[in-house]
């Protein structure tokens, strides 16, 4: 494992060759499920002390990699470990060194940081079984110490910021391990907003001081470029190669991970057009988060929502379709087929559809097939009289998926075995199936690959430009910078700034959002 | 002989699924007979043929076969009834002694002289209500279905104290029409088995051929996607335990006339049962889903296991424990096959599992930190 394998083909970077013995070593890791092959002969090694970034998109076997250091997955045969010099069962068998945080954290919100710590690292126990309280905190406070973190140890940790459950997630992890081996943190911003990031970065320092490497998974470049030292990028479930941070720029990892096919930098170019009418009013937009946030929009606009983690930007979308519950209050019109204002509470019956922010939960139907997840919003509009027509069914299902480019294992394949870019295409067609004037979208491309993104990016440029009118919610600047031709910048549950996206760059975006004075 | 009751007791569904099958294609047949669609099938032919073989005398001729029927038909009566709620995931714990409140409310103003058709219309009546009075506590006050309909089965036994004392309403006016509705025979099958028939069309029909239905499945998979989706949740669950109560109702009425009196425990015996054939049908024909065709199928299963064992001389307790065996068996064997589809799935949850999906690569965002 000193010689990794050098790949030609890429043109930017250096490989790194590790000067001292890695702690960890893998060679020839594979890993088939039926059908695919999700991680293909990988070599990773990692040397003391060092951070070591593992990027990739989705799909490139990250996830793969991770949870076959876990064991959660058994590894195909062939494959090599050692850690600390001793060779391991990679897939079977986890060493004492190695430890997790896995992008859930793992942790059970409704106990407290002490409970959570002991669960992981086991509860300090008297006569007959009885925990002894007063040691068990003071055990607490030590683990937590190293990490200067300022918590209730008490307090059910749902009751903690972001930052802090990842904190004691991580302490949780190392307990019982003093200095050394690996810690694999699996997306650890994934959950964190901006503003909480920086403070993730001192912890990951703290770690590395106590003579622990990390192995960092993002696919978040200024992460990598602030913390890692190393990069090891992975494409399609190869290994492409592992670089020195410092020898590489931002567009160079880039094209690494993407390949050169799809260009990161996409935009999808819609015009705003003043002349056309105006398709979508609200008013005293009220919620949890939302503090009185009015807007308009016009046909064919796609107009940008954009704000920290409690600005309200993420349940703006919610509420405009009518489905944030009796928290929001607020007027929503559609100017175009009615004068009539309507409380948002009983807005559903202008039928806005809504593309929600986590798929998962909140929007595929898992035991459900393709065509039944696609049909289910339009069922009305299928056959009559009480019968649901199987041919209508079938037709209305066969061209929307074709329409947005579905692929899959035919119309009848559980949804489960698409991909999230091809599930996302599915849950869109369900919005589209109901022929809406306006569409809103929370967080359109979450965990979609970029090749699958830039595909929904040109649908949905596609759609405004034939006069639909485009909400779009999302944490991801890139989303709104690829779409909007309007963004408006929500601070506090209010619109604190109105953005045109035309020649807007990144930087200026995210300052708006984060209301800095920089 | 052995042969022809074997016959006997598989048509109803196997008939209906040769027809569709060769009515799509070869392929399509043969997806339809796999085993792991009709396993139960396949089960319910062994132990046919087991009896035949154990107790060749008594078990493989037309009267068992018929009475294995008659037998089970409130049992497919009461699964029937909780088939719509589990497909919107909603328990209706209350539907045996719903049963039997019905079953004891005809049967007492059948004796008061209430004329037939009124009382037995008083029965549903007072299953809606009930059916009623569980949706308003489980959608409308929120409660959980499997602890609120516990809670109102309790009211419902006080309802039931109170009409009957605890002591059966037997009377000679129950001998009359009454009786007729649970006891007339057609060719030796009693009319509650035409009941399940026409009962379990009515919810294939609903479940497969209506919006309502998809809806209705939709709700029990994902209730936060259905509801985002547009799907008037909380209407469908109400509906689901109303459509319970007048089904459990009717169920308790048609066993009061077979029994030939209102019994103050008559529908208890059938709550296990009937949950115990629902489950199994959901692993039946449609993968989880709780159907009318696959719960038709787990009654006849539990209800030939049983009659056997019986016509066997197995001790008492044999049934009992066959139940239990092949419902954790049925589960465990779907378990198996679902956990089997999700390793292979694995590679595309993975992909789905990104969360936030972060930053499309840019030289600026990476400028902005560094």
């Amino acid at each position: 494992m000193n010689t990794p394998q050098v790949d030609l083909r890429t043109g930017s970077g250096s490989e790194a060759e590790p000067t001292v013995r890695p702690v960890l070593g893998i060679e020839h890791l594979s890993k088939t499920f039926p059908g695919t092959r999700a991680l293909d002969d990988v070599s990773l090694d990692i040397a003391p002390g060092e951070v070591h970034a593992l990027m990739g998109q989705n799909g490139s076997g990250k996830s793969t990699l991770i949870k076959l250091l876990a064991a959660y997955h058994s590894a195909d045969p062939g494959a090599y470990a050692e850690m600390d010099g001793a060779p391991f069962d990679v897939g079977r068998s986890v060493p004492a060194g190695l430890r997790f945080v896995h992008q859930d954290l793992g942790l059970i919100l409704e106990l407290s940081a002490q409970d959570n710590l002991a669960l992981h690292g086991g509860f300090a126990r008297g006569f007959g079984g009885r925990v002894l309280w007063r040691q068990q905190e003071a055990e607490t406070r030590r683990v937590l110490a190293a990490f200067d973190v300022d918590l209730d140890i008490h307090l059910p940790l749902a009751a903690a910021t972001p930052v802090q459950r990842t904190v004691v997630a991580i302490a949780a992890a190392l307990q019982g391990w003093d200095g050394g081996g690996v810690l694999v943190l699996d997306e650890p911003t994934a959950v964190l907003p901006h503003d909480e990031v920086e403070r993730l970065f001192e912890v990951v320092a703290a770690v590395r001081r106590r003579g622990t490497s990390v192995l960092y998974v993002s696919h978040r470049m200024d992460e990598i470029f602030s913390l890692a030292d190393r990069v090891t990028v992975l494409r399609g479930g190869r290994r492409v190669g592992t670089y020195d941070v410092a020898s590489l720029d931002p567009r160079g990892l880039a094209t690494l991970m993407v390949g050169d096919d799809v260009d990161p930098d996409f935009r999808a170019g819609v015009v705003e057009r003043t002349d056309q009418p105006i398709t979508l009013e609200a008013r005293g937009i009220h919620g949890k988060w939302l503090r009185g946030v009015d807007l308009e929009a016009r046909a064919g606009e796609i107009l940008g929502i954009a704000g920290l983690a409690g600005a309200g930007a993420l349940e703006l979308p919610y509420v405009l379709a009518g489905k944030a519950g009796s928290q929001a209050s607020g007027e929503i019109r559609l100017p175009a087929t009615s004068p009539d204002w309507h409380d948002v509470q009983d807005a559903t019956g202008l039928e806005i559809p809504l593309v929600p922010a986590d798929r998962q939960t909140e929007a595929v139907i898992a035991e459900f097939t393709v065509a039944e997840n696609i049909s289910l919003s339009a069922l009305r509009t299928l056959g009559g009289r009480g019968r649901l027509s199987a041919k209508d069914e079938a037709a209305l299902v066969a061209s929307w998926s074709e329409q947005l480019g579905v692929v899959s294992a035919g119309h009848s394949a559980p949804i489960s075995t698409l991909s999230g870019g091809n599930q996302q295409k599915v849950i869109l067609a369900r919005c589209l199936a109901l022929d809406p004037q306006v569409l809103v979208l929370c967080e359109p491309t979450a965990g979609v690959d970029i090749g699958t993104r830039v595909s929904i990016y040109r649908i949905i440029a596609d759609l405004a430009a034939t006069g639909l009118t485009v909400i779009v919610a999302s944490s991801d600047e890139g989303d709104l910078l690829a779409l909007c031709t309007r963004i408006l910048v929500l601070r506090d549950g209010v619109v604190a700034e109105q953005l045109a996206a035309d020649e807007l760059s990144k930087s200026v975006l995210i300052r708006a959002i984060e209301g800095a004075e920089q | 002989m052995s042969v022809k009751t074997e016959e006997r007791v598989v048509t109803p569904t196997e008939h209906r699924d040769t027809r569709r099958g060769t009515s799509r294609g070869a392929s399509r047949l043969v997806s339809i007979l796999a085993f792991d669609k009709i396993g139960a099938v396949y089960v319910l032919l062994a132990i046919v043929v087991v009896f035949s073989l154990w107790v060749p005398e008594t078990f493989p001729n037309v009267t068992t076969a018929k009475q294995i029927f008659n037998a089970n038909a409130v049992t497919g009566l009461a699964a029937l009834s909780v088939t719509i709620p589990l497909a919107a995931r909603v328990f209706d714990l209350s539907f045996a002694l719903n049963m039997t409140l019905c079953g004891v409310a005809v049967a007492h103003f059948v004796v008061d002289g209430v004329p037939l058709v009124p009382a037995v219309a008083l029965g549903v009546l007072i299953g809606l209500v009930v059916g009623l009075i569980n949706a308003t506590v489980v959608v409308g006050m929120k409660i959980d279905s499997f602890i609120g309909t516990l809670a109102t089965g309790s009211l419902i036994q006080a309802l039931i104290t109170l009409v009957t004392n605890d002591t059966p309403i037997s009377d000679v006016k129950l001998a009359g029409g009454f009786s007729k509705i649970g006891q007339t025979t057609v060719g030796g099958i009693t009319l509650p088995v035409f009941y399940v028939a026409v009962v379990a069309a009515g919810i294939w029909y609903l479940l497969e051929h209506t919006a309502t239905g998809r809806r209705l499945y939709a709700v029990g998979f994902n209730p936060d996607a259905a509801r985002l989706a547009g799907v008037k949740v909380a209407r469908l669950q109400f509906l689901a335990l109303v459509s319970s109560g007048v089904l459990a109702g009717a169920a308790g009425i048609v066993l009061a006339s077979i029994l030939g009196g209102g019994s103050p425990t008559a529908g208890t015996p059938y709550l296990l049962p009937g949950f115990a054939a629902v489950f199994l049908g959901a692993t039946q024909l449609k993968n989880g889903r709780f159907n009318a065709g696959g719960t038709l199928i787990a009654v006849l299963l539990l209800g030939t296991g049983t009659t056997g064992l019986g016509l066997a001389n197995a001790p008492q307790w044999s049934g009992a424990l066959f139940v239990g065996v092949v419902l954790i068996a049925a589960l465990t064997v779907t378990g198996l096959q679902r956990r089997t589809t999700l390793a292979a799935r694995a590679p595309a949850l993975d992909e789905g599992s990104g969360g936030n999906a972060g930053e499309a690569p840019s030289d600026s965002g990476a400028n902005v930190s560094a």
